[in-house]
């Protein structure tokens, strides 16, 4: 088990490496930089830009860049923000944490529901029931993210209900603890729907074709042969096999949310890590979009791992090999 | 077609008042496909005492595990459909019971083994657990761990401690096969179904089991219905065969009379079908053409397309299951030629 853990820490070095690089290289190879934006302004002296590109080692080639990088990185410096004038690491540090807020209370709606539905519909398959939930999870599955993120703006901005974006209110400072809770968690509402959406209707889909399957499978045969009640058949013998293609699925879904959030965070202005790299990539700002490409990457590779990790511990098929 | 009103074809002595363990009565199922209704079963009546053991004989998709597996009422419903019948157990018909009444009556009188142990274990949960389990549900004042070792010893599991907290996949095929069996037994069943519990075993393994379930039933007053397509193994185990072919019976006979002299041309195939150990060595014939699907099946003999010995009436005149000897039952109007 720890030889395990261990080997797969061990992968991430490689994979956060290739990473980092391809992301070094690739922005270099786009044109411009931070600088290019205030080239424009005649107030400006070329010397000045001159030392400012040098200042922030911008007239160096890539590869030399990359290994300042990279020897600043293995000391846990992930950088500086020449736009926001801080450490990468700080400014992502408070971004990862609403993403992951994000994140965590969408896959737990998302799952909640998803699971229980899919189990039903598969128990109570082509009853009015299951042919309703497939409608609603065909139309989850083809509405776009993006539509349905601007529907909910719409929704907020008519009914008042809700806010209109933002992850705090205006006056968030000055609230007590708890009220500054009630703030967050009402500012939460709409992404979270927005985001579960559409999970929703993948798991659903999944957990009722994987019971289905495993309803045929003889061992479901002899729990019945046993003189089991047919509830004990389906959550105690079905449902524990049918859960395992689930728990793969469940780190991609992982994966899956921090892309989902990509586009639900900037189209409903949350300040998550996706909006925070979709900035600091228009914005040329290198060393902190290369510090939040790693920071995604090392959040998709351990979302793997943790479901792997409940994979061997759901299946002792897997766990001896 | 036999009519329910013709007496089950039994050996039993007596028609006393304690009803027989098992009697089935002009069993007719159909599988719903597209709408339509396709027979699987059509019209079987056999009768199983205590004590007795039983082989159900037939190749693959002649409806014989559909039989079987109705005992219980396993067969899921949809797209199973009993078109009529009746499975006595004791005297009270299993195709009428209530889902309680149902769930005393499998594994409690009636207990399953099936052809691929392999996958008719619970992969996810233990062996031992799976075992302990039937026990909680039957016989709760014996679901300990003592009694599970108990059974372990009794299906020739050796070391059973060391087995008990094994998963299904850490055990071989044969060792797969009786855990199956010591589940089945937990519940002390009054009859036993085995189908095709050795098909999917190596054969010195298959040696095993049959050996193991000779000796359990002289260990144990319980009575077996054995499905299999292998008549090999038929004279070791049953004290009657019945011969299955397109979801009827077509020849029913104690052991010894039907494997010396078989009177209906498909058990005489089948037969020719089997290797011999003793006399010369030829080839094996195998029987022309395939099983009839479900739905196509030919017009009045079910057999005749394949039969060597068909006359042009086999394909218009339907057959009766009669009586031509004591207990010897036939499907064949030319049986004695």
């Amino acid at each position: 088990m720890w030889t395990f853990t261990v080997k797969r820490l061990l992968h991430l070095i490689p994979i956060l490496l290739g990473v980092s690089l391809l992301t070094f290289l690739l922005m270099s190879l786009t044109p411009g930089d931070y600088f290019t934006e205030l080239a424009q302004n005649p107030q400006i002296s070329p010397q000045k830009l001159a030392e400012l590109r040098a200042k922030a080692h911008l007239d160096r080639p890539w590869y030399v860049r990359y290994g300042y990088w990279l020897s600043n990185a293995v000391r846990l410096d992930f950088g500086y923000s020449i736009a926001y004038k801080i450490q990468a690491s700080e400014l992502i540090f408070s971004r990862l944490w609403n993403t992951f807020l994000l994140s965590l209370s969408a896959s737990v709606l998302a799952w909640s529901i998803a699971v229980p539905l899919g189990i039903w519909a598969a128990v109570h398959k082509d009853s009015v029931a299951d042919r309703a939930c497939s409608l609603i999870a065909f139309a989850g599955l083809s509405i776009p993210e993006v539509l349905l993120a601007l529907l909910a703006l719409m929704f907020a901005a008519s009914t008042h209900w809700f806010p209109v974006g933002g992850a705090q209110g205006a006056t968030f400072d000055l609230l007590t603890p708890w009220e500054q809770f009630c703030d967050r968690a009402h500012h939460l509402v709409l992404p979270t729907l927005v985001l579960a959406a559409s999970e929703l209707a993948g798991i659903m889909r999944q957990m009722r074709s994987n019971l289905l399957d495993t309803l045929r499978a003889e061992f479901v045969t002899t729990a019945r042969a046993k003189g089991l009640p047919e509830g004990w058949v389906i959550y105690k013998h079905a449902v524990r096999n049918a859960i395992n293609p689930l728990l793969t699925m469940f780190g991609y879904s992982l994966a899956g949310l921090l892309s989902g959030a990509f586009i639900v965070e900037n189209v409903m202005s949350w300040p998550g890590l996706g909006r925070l790299t979709m900035e600091s990539l228009s914005k040329k700002d290198h060393e902190l979009v290369v510090a939040s490409v790693v920071m995604a990457t090392a959040l998709l590779v351990i979302g793997n791992f943790v479901a792997d990790l409940l994979l061997a511990w759901s299946d002792p098929r897997i766990r001896l090999k | 077609m036999s009519s329910a009103s013709s007496p089950a074809p039994s050996n039993a002595t007596s028609a006393d008042a304690t009803p027989p363990l098992l009697d089935i009565r002009d069993l007719r199922l159909d599988f719903m496909k597209d709408g339509r209704a396709l027979r699987a079963v059509d019209g079987v009546s056999l009768r199983l005492g205590a004590g007795e053991a039983l082989c159900l004989v037939g190749e693959s998709g002649c409806g014989k595990s559909v039989t079987a597996l109705s005992i219980a009422r396993l067969v899921p419903s949809p797209p199973a459909r009993y078109a009529g019948g009746e499975i006595r157990v004791n005297g009270s018909d299993v195709l009428k019971m209530s889902p309680r009444e149902l769930r005393a009556i499998r594994g409690g009188v009636v207990s399953y083994i099936f052809q691929e142990p392999g996958s008719s274990l619970n992969p996810v949960f233990r062996v031992g657990a799976q075992i302990l389990e039937s026990l909680k549900l039957h016989r709760p004042e014996a679901a300990n761990e003592e009694e599970v070792l108990r059974l372990l010893r009794l299906v020739g599991i050796p070391a059973p401690e060391s087995r008990l907290r094994d998963y299904p996949h850490q055990l071989s095929g044969g060792m797969q096969q009786r855990i199956m069996i010591a589940m089945a037994l937990a519940s002390h069943p009054r009859l036993l179904v085995a189908d095709e519990p050795t098909t999917a075993l190596d054969v010195t393994i298959q040696a095993q089991i049959i050996e193991l379930l000779r000796e359990l039933r002289r260990q144990i007053q319980m009575s077996l219905l054995l499905i299999t397509h292998n008549l090999g193994i038929v004279g070791d185990l049953a004290d009657r065969v019945a011969v299955m072919y397109a979801g009827q019976i077509v020849e029913l006979a104690p052991s010894h009379t039907l494997l010396s002299r078989p009177l209906h041309p498909y058990t005489r195939a089948l037969m020719n079908s089997v290797p011999k150990l003793k006399g010369q060595v030829g080839r094996l014939s195998a029987i022309p053409g395939n099983v009839p699907n479900l739905g196509s099946f030919p017009e009045g003999c079910r057999f005749h397309p394949r039969c060597p010995q068909a006359r042009p009436d086999c394909s218009t005149q339907s057959t009766q299951l009669l009586e031509v000897e004591p207990s010897h039952w036939v499907r064949c109007p030319y049986w004695s030629t």
